[in-house]
């Protein structure tokens, strides 16, 4: 067994691996054909969107008591999926575990797409989007919101640098090798290679760069999504009002950005055909620290749920009553079981961290974290401490319109295609740090 | 047979539930109660006074007497106490009922004195038109007015607020209005502080005195709005007067706005939350630029090839 890995990991030569990686970048119909659908639902939705700023959020399906409806639910999804770039190439990084290499990029570049969409999500949701600018001219101190609009570009400036700088000596390359990349591209490669030739001096200026983000990015990753939950924890609203509700978060974020890093990895593997770099050992290892993740999340469930179910408080008694058994208990045990219960059980063995498996698997917990986070924004919403009275009908539900649907929608398109479009114009798999790992010696020609 | 048992246990079990049903809709005082008598005369002041407690006590659930507008309570909505139906009850029945309470109805034994309690069933009885003898004996009879005029004199010194209640008379005379209850009021925050006591009835000469509580709050300058009143619109239509009186205690009210406090404005931010994140802000990128000043600085690095 082993003889065979060393023979194998021989016959991999630096050209080879250039060669494999690069690959994709320059020829590849079905990535066009990809982003082309991307851009036509982009296109469609953006008529939704267009509608709404039109009329004003009248044509969503929110009143006055559900004021944060389906848009910040889509809000603290993608926060906690991109949080994956923080727990991958910061957290396991820093511990210096090897099996993240191949993945660390992609995790960068799903943290980077994700946390840029959350933040246009946040503006999607306002009536008036040009009046942004007055939380950051107005904005209080004591404001959740002002922190929080602080800590999403933060986190995204701090992502964007740990995506590009690791990426310096590989865009070297590609300015290299793309000799075909259109000149706009070539003069990014050439921009952002930032004249790199792997001299000694540079390896470790570079290299002392990229640590010290990856330690400055731990607080801000933790702050982002703690303060993302202190928007809701800063009120007194029963579901809301709970001290845990910053680690639970961030622990559910860790389970969502790992379920959508092994989604985005299966693809990369058969679309980008990386089997030999992305292997089934990645993929068993992050079957390995989902099973971590999930059981973490699992004990913070418990103790949000089962202590308040435990004592019944007036307040609480109505929402989690309707929760586990009202109108909400269908999403709500869905999102815990297919979410988080049975993808535990099923990835301990190890068959099911197969690529193949863990993936679907993976989709379950994804929709579950999306559906988790509908639960945790709306149900709230609907019993405020004072009765709903003498309003309309429909301020007493909440569904959302399809307007909303739809911009959903074109939110989740616009991930995928930053997504797509990163790793058209950018290497997913990282050459030269494969290329070190495997002890082969890097040449980057001036 | 079956069949038989069927029908005989759905019987007794429409049975019970009738039983039920029934014992829920009829609550019976004993007979012993029957004999108490209402130890209180009938007079108008009694009668006021009981109007007054019902409203406090009773009114949210039974409504206004004789009006029938009670909540819909279910299964069994609170009856009107007006309603003859009610008031074929001696007043001994009522009054145990009052004591015992039943199902939503609570009981008033040590929430009401039995003075309260006996004024709320003279008010009530008041509506009964079966018993004349206890309508309005006591009643003070004025004479045909018109022009009802209700007079504020204020006395700052020793804080007396004297109400004078007068009319004309056919003849064109000013004469005073003799036995009709007026209420004084303070404006607070929510609502109006009635201080006109017990025994708010105008006097022969048409006037009620009241005492201003020594410690009622006021604005900067001590000034509260008071407000007068025939208390019964049924007399003489509304009859109301207010004025603004020296008459409360200065007070500095303190504006919660002006502290710093979290929920103040952002001038007013505290201290410590502006540090840490003005501080966090800097810290944070100022590191981010202190990357990027260094990232710019690598290409000059490619030329010292050591």
């Amino acid at each position: 067994m082993n003889d065979l890995q060393e023979q194998k990991e021989t016959t991999l030569s630096f050209e080879k691996i250039k060669k494999d990686i690069l690959r994709p970048m320059q020829n590849h119909k079905g990535l066009e054909l990809w982003i082309a659908f991307l851009i036509t639902v982009i296109s469609v939705c953006a008529w939704a969107y267009y509608v709404q700023l039109r009329d004003g959020l009248g044509v969503t399906g929110m009143r006055d008591y559900v004021s944060w409806g389906l848009y910040i639910a889509n809000f603290v999804f993608f926060v906690a999926v991109s949080l994956v770039g923080m727990l991958i190439s910061s957290i396991l990084g820093l511990l210096r575990i090897d099996w993240i290499t191949p993945i660390s990029r992609i995790a960068e570049i799903i943290a980077v797409a994700f946390v840029a969409v959350a933040g246009l999500v946040i503006i999607m949701d306002m009536g008036r989007p040009d009046r942004v600018v007055n939380v950051l001219i107005h904005g209080r101190f004591q404001s959740p919101i002002l922190w929080d609009i602080t800590v999403v570009t933060t986190y995204l400036t701090i992502s964007l640098l740990l995506l590009i700088l690791p990426m310096i000596p590989d865009l070297a390359i590609c300015k290299n090798e793309l000799k075909k990349a259109s000149p706009i591209l070539k003069k990014l490669y050439n921009i952002l290679s930032f004249g790199y030739i792997n001299t000694p001096s540079q390896y470790k200026h570079l290299h002392k760069m990229i640590r010290t983000l990856m330690v400055l990015i731990v607080p801000v990753g933790l702050a982002i999504h703690t303060v993302t939950s202190w928007l809701f924890a800063a009120t007194l609203r029963n579901g809301w009002d709970t001290t845990i509700f910053g680690p639970y978060f961030v622990a559910g974020a860790f389970v969502a950005g790992s379920a959508g890093l092994i989604v985005a990895m299966y693809f990369f593997r058969v679309s980008y055909k990386l089997k030999d770099y992305i292997t089934d050992v990645q993929f068993d290892k992050m079957g390995k620290l989902m099973v971590a993740v999930c059981l973490v999340y699992l004990y913070f469930n418990l103790n949000e749920f089962l202590v308040p179910g435990y004592k019944m408080k007036t307040g609480d008694d109505i929402h989690l009553t309707e929760l586990f058994a009202g109108h909400w208990a269908i999403m709500f045990w869905s999102s815990q079981l297919l979410g988080n219960v049975i993808p535990i059980m099923l990835l301990v063995t190890k068959k099911f961290r197969k690529p193949f498996p863990i993936m679907i698997i993976s989709l379950f917990i994804l929709a579950g974290a999306w559906i988790k986070r509908y639960v945790i924004v709306i149900p709230t919403l609907l019993h405020p401490h004072l009765p709903i009275q003498n309003v309309p009908q429909n301020f007493v539900h909440y569904y959302p319109s399809a307007i909303e649907i739809s911009v959903t929608v074109l939110s989740f398109a616009l991930a995928l295609l930053i997504i797509t479009v990163l790793s058209k114009i950018f290497p997913v798999v990282p050459i030269c740090e494969i290329a070190e790992q495997k002890g082969i010696e890097v040449k980057i020609e001036a | 047979m079956k069949n038989a048992i069927k029908i005989i246990a759905s019987l007794f079990l429409l049975f019970v539930f009738t039983a039920s049903v029934v014992n829920a809709q009829k609550w019976q005082a004993p007979v012993s109660s029957k004999k108490k008598q209402n130890p209180y005369e009938a007079s108008t002041r009694n009668i006021s006074s009981g109007k007054k407690i019902y409203n406090i006590n009773c009114k949210s659930c039974h409504g206004d007497a004789a009006m029938g507008n009670m909540l819909p309570l279910q299964p069994v909505a609170p009856s009107d106490l007006g309603s003859q139906a009610f008031l074929i009850q001696t007043d001994g029945e009522i009054y145990y009922k009052v004591n015992k309470g039943n199902g939503a109805m609570p009981t008033f034994e040590k929430t009401l004195s039995d003075e309260d309690k006996w004024m709320v069933i003279t008010y009530l009885r008041s509506f009964d038109q079966n018993k004349k003898e206890s309508k309005k004996i006591a009643e003070v009879k004025n004479p045909e007015v018109t022009d009802v005029k209700l007079l504020l004199d204020i006395n700052n010194e020793n804080k007396r607020i004297l109400a004078n209640l007068t009319g004309v008379t056919a003849k064109g005379d000013r004469v005073a209005l003799q036995g009709i209850e007026l209420s004084v009021k303070v404006k607070r925050n929510f609502g109006y502080l009635d201080i006109s006591g017990d025994d708010a009835y105008t006097n022969e000469k048409g006037e009620v005195s009241v005492q201003f509580p020594e410690d009622l709050p006021g604005d900067r300058e001590g000034h509260v709005n008071l407000l007068a009143k025939v208390t019964d619109d049924a007399y003489y239509g509304e009859v109301i007067v207010d004025r603004i009186a020296s008459l409360g205690i200065p007070t500095n009210p303190v504006n919660p706005l002006d502290e710093r406090a979290m929920w103040g404005t952002r001038a007013n931010a505290p201290i410590w939350i502006i540090f840490s994140y003005v501080g966090g802000v800097i810290c944070i990128w100022g590191v981010i630029f202190l990357i990027l000043f260094q990232l710019i600085q690598l290409p000059k690095l490619a030329k010292n090839k050591e």
